[in-house]
């Protein structure tokens, strides 16, 4: 027998329970997305490929409607969130230390620090309140509540981006005569832009994958797809839901994909 | 053209201050190859940045054309940088770096273009325009940093180490572009280095600082040949010091053989004298002449460096041309009769190690 | 000096405006509410639902203790008590099974070629960004009475009739196993991909075995990386609602389950904000252990 040769990389063992890893994760997300196609009402009999689920889908008002207000929820909350923590990201880095620092990146990290249940259990009960004294019922408390949350992750790349980005460019940009907002609009946030990109990306995804806080603070008639698909869960299982949650797994790769291509391009 | 007066810069408060610079004064005249040298910790990047702007002077004046810019932001002071890591935006083509400043100021857009083609001509990088400037090599770096800040025409130009980052070949090929475009030009350079090779051959005058303090301003030949304190005459080139006495109109060195008549207030002194001028052997010449053990010999090349000690143990190290006479011709171990001539000896005050 | 301090004081100013939007956003949308639980948890159920403003401390007692209805004697309440436990036991198993199978996915993709390295992380952000409830629904297809495993072991003649796995505490640890997999193979795989194999040569160089190696040198520079996966498992595991309702139903209930049931047909709030500050505290106790244990460590970038 040959002896193999000496790896320092090899753990013996970690190929497999990696494989497996993959397969366990993959194998279940399979099955659904095939699912989807299968022509029968009923889920495991399988009686031929089809559109038929997602077609249906997409002559259902309900979902329509769900998903119009997850893509209106999740954009708006993740742009409210990108600028705040941009904003929040410039105060709180390169600093030689200021009153408060510490009190503002508490603040800025709560939000990840208290269960997600907690969170919409405690906004259930101030939104109640608030729902019944102003009589505004519409979808601004989600964009906000959804805001809050998103704020740490957006925060997280772009103060990232702005801790290695070089401070002397912006002293350049000063002893070439620039003012302090020409050196921010073509200096700092052109460097500045990945980061921001990124932490858009994150916090609309964050965004859309919330259930529990849409579930408990949504009036009626303001579905998100994630609690639409709660809901459906409740009654029944059909092949619309596994329709519905290959389109969610879509767009999931396809954001994946397009940060991919977007970070590859910078390099 | 610009004048220094009295200028202070301290960083922190209180007892945990440090003061970088201590009342600096001097005066740079137009068109001149101004240098700061000294080691790290001088104050000389300090002073630089205050020149600059970057930094407000804890005291003092900067008085440029006759107005005090000390006050006055870097965006709105006629002066501009060359940094020691060149500070290219990186998302910018080199073209776009060169134009930053005009565009800053908001000239128009022919001129811009104008002054963009004939700045990257200047730095011989016509070619590599619509490059991004992270494709560059560091020399060409070098270029783009110097063609930024050159293009909004300057009343001084300061650069801050920007040849440290180079190799030594390329060093030396950028010390005589820098030099030529400064002739070309016409401009006013201040140039910080740390390398007293680069500062004597490229400088007109120099400052030798150290310790927030300016130690000497003078020509690189007064500074190698006149330095006016024993920092000076050891920071640049090699030097032997020696304690001595004058009394009298009369050195007295205690090593020596005889005193040597030389004019000089009463007291003690140090004497300093270049290895390249202690003479091996006797000489006609008016001298010192002392007796010394041969210790070492170290082969340079172009010269050998002969380690003396004295009777009393002190060393002295002289340099010998390897293509004249021979080279050194003595040998480790022997007793030889060295000569220190009068017109080479420099007399600076004693200080209190 | 007064200048310098003048100077230092807009510099605080500007900062605290730039923050202040997203502070705002923060304090409003999580801290307030937060503050209005505590006020809760010490009030008296309203009779259908809410509050009334009348101080009690029966909210946070009934968190651990019931009171028999006829004697009045006081004993630890069953039912919360195996829910709490549940709920860290269930947490625990989860980080140990993602431990068992990320951990070495993570080494494995680290030590794929420069090339490669990037379609098997691609691999792994896609179930990472999926939304979780589709990820739930995925699970629980491969194991209700007419999914996958039953009908293939109906069909392989295994089993007759099919297992009910749903609705058990397996069925809830398989399903917090799954969704919470990439989640500890993302920080673990930076760790070691960080982890500089010159190191393991110098090990090797100087005798060490694999195991060795491994326990003296890898373990403690990728340790930082595991710390993180693990509390990035088992914060959420813990705080879990989705998951455990779906594949546990009424039956295998876990903290975040018995939380929402008091502001849903339980109608006791001050219960129910009491085991939300329970379940907070239980988080916050694993992210100080976490921040204690990895500021103890080698300090890194």
């Amino acid at each position: 027998m040959v002896d193999r040769a000496f790896d320092i990389r090899r753990l013996p063992g970690a190929a497999t329970l990696a494989i497996t890893c993959f397969v366990i994760l993959y194998v279940p997300m399979i099955i659904l997305v095939a699912n989807s196609f299968n022509t029968g009402r009923v889920i495991g009999e399988w009686e031929g490929l089809s559109l038929r689920w997602y077609a249906a889908a997409l002559q259902n008002e309900a979902f329509l409607n769900a998903a119009a207000t997850s893509l209106i929820l999740a954009t708006m909350a993740a742009a409210v969130a990108t600028v705040t923590a941009t904003m929040a990201a410039l105060a709180t880095t390169r600093s030689r230390g200021f009153k408060g620092e510490g009190a503002i990146h508490l603040i800025l990290n709560q939000p990840i620090m208290v269960p997600e249940i907690v969170l919409a259990i405690a906004l259930l009960i101030i939104l109640a309140q608030v729902k019944q004294i102003t009589g505004y019922t519409g979808l601004g408390y989600l964009i906000i509540a959804h805001s809050a949350f998103c704020i740490p992750f957006a925060y997280m790349p772009i103060r990232a981006r702005l801790e290695g980005m070089d401070l002397t460019l912006e002293t350049a940009a000063a002893d070439l005569y620039a003012s302090r907002f020409y050196a921010f609009r073509k200096v700092t946030l052109p460097i500045l832009a990945p980061g921001i990109l990124a932490g858009f990306m994150l916090a609309f995804v964050i965004s859309l994958d919330d259930v529990v806080i849409s579930d408990f603070l949504k009036s009626p008639g303001q579905d998100t797809l994630p609690t639409y698909l709660l809901g459906e869960l409740k009654r029944n299982l059909t092949s619309e839901i596994y329709a519905i949650s290959s389109l969610l797994l879509l767009i999931s790769v396809l954001i994946v994909a397009g940060s991919w291509l977007v970070t590859r391009k910078k390099i | 053209m610009l004048d220094i007066r009295d200028l202070t810069k301290s960083f922190g408060k209180g007892d945990s201050a440090v003061t970088a610079l201590h009342e600096v004064n001097f005066s740079i005249a137009e068109g001149e190859f101004f240098t700061l040298l000294g080691p790290s910790g001088c104050g000389k990047t300090t002073l630089l940045r205050l020149i600059a702007g970057f930094e407000p002077p804890s005291g003092g004046a900067l008085v440029l054309d006759g107005q005090d810019i000390a006050q006055m932001p870097p965006n709105k002071r006629p002066v501009n940088t060359v940094f020691q890591n060149y500070a290219l935006f990186p998302h910018m083509t080199v073209a776009e770096n060169v134009s930053f400043a005009l565009g800053a100021q908001g000239r128009p857009k022919s001129e811009i273009a104008e002054t963009v083609g004939r700045m990257l001509n200047l730095v011989q990088l016509g070619h590599l325009a619509h490059r991004k400037s992270g494709e560059l090599s560091g020399g060409q770096q070098q270029r783009v940093a110097l063609a930024r800040a050159l293009a909004p025409k300057p009343r001084i130009l300061l650069l801050d180490e920007p040849l440290s980052a180079l190799d030594m070949k390329l060093r030396k090929e950028m010390q005589v572009e820098l030099k030529r475009l400064q002739q070309e030009t016409g401009l006013t350079f201040i140039f910080v280095t740390h390398d007293q090779e680069e500062a004597l051959t490229m400088s007109d005058r120099i400052a030798v600082m150290n310790g927030g303090r300016i130690q000497q301003i003078a020509s690189p030949r007064d500074l190698y040949d006149q330095p006016a304190n024993r920092f000076v005459a050891g920071f640049i080139g090699e030097t032997n010091f020696l304690s001595a006495r004058c009394e009298g109109g009369q050195l007295f060195l205690p090593q020596a053989d005889a005193p040597l008549p030389l004019p000089h207030r009463d007291g003690p002194v140090t004497l300093m004298i270049r290895p390249e001028h202690v003479v091996m052997g006797a000489t006609q010449q008016e001298s010192l002449a002392l007796t010394a053990k041969v210790e070492r010999l170290t082969y340079f090349g172009t010269d050998t460096h002969v380690h003396l000690r004295l009777a009393d143990g002190a060393t002295l190290v002289a340099r010998v041309q390897n293509a004249l006479r021979g080279g050194a011709s003595c040998r480790d171990g022997e007793t030889i009769p060295v000569s220190l001539p009068a017109d080479a000896l420099r007399l600076l005050p004693q200080e209190v190690a | 000096m007064l200048a310098k301090d003048h100077a230092m004081r807009s510099d605080t100013r500007r900062r605290w405006g730039l923050a202040l939007p997203a502070v705002i956003i923060i304090t409003l949308f999580s801290i307030l509410p937060l503050v209005v639980v505590i006020a809760y948890s010490f009030l008296t159920p309203g009779d259908f639902g809410g509050v009334k403003w009348m101080l009690s401390f029966d909210g946070w007692f009934s968190v651990l203790f019931e009171r028999d209805i006829f004697d009045d004697t006081v004993s630890l309440s069953s039912a919360h008590m195996t829910i709490l436990g549940r709920s860290v036991a269930l947490s625990l198993a989860t980080t140990l099974i993602t431990l068992i199978l990320g951990v070495p996915t993570a080494w494995f993709i680290a030590t794929r070629p420069a090339g490669q390295r990037a379609f098997w992380l691609f691999l792994i952000t896609i179930p990472f960004w999926t939304n979780l409830l589709v990820r739930t629904i995925a699970v629980q297809e491969m194991i209700r009475a007419d999914g996958v495993f039953n009908r293939i072991l109906l069909g392989l003649g295994v089993i007759d009739a099919p297992i009910q796995i749903m609705f058990t505490n397996f069925a809830v640890l398989m399903g917090m196993a799954y969704v919470f997999l990439p989640l500890m193979v993302l920080p673990v795989y930076s760790a070691i991909e960080k982890f500089d194999f010159r190191l393991a040569e110098a090990g090797y160089d100087l005798y060490a075995s694999r195991f060795y190696c491994l326990r003296k040198v890898i373990l403690p520079m990728v340790r930082p990386g595991i710390i993180a996966g693990s509390i990035l498992v088992f914060v959420p595991a813990l705080g879990a609602y989705v998951t455990p309702r779906i594949m546990g139903g009424g039956k295998s209930m876990m903290l975040g389950n018995l939380i929402e049931m008091q502001f849903g047909q339980g109608r006791n709030w001050p219960l129910g904000a009491a085991l939300a500050l329970t379940l907070t505290a239980l988080v916050l106790v694993a992210l100080i252990w976490y921040t204690r244990l990895t500021a103890g460590g080698p300090r890194r970038g």
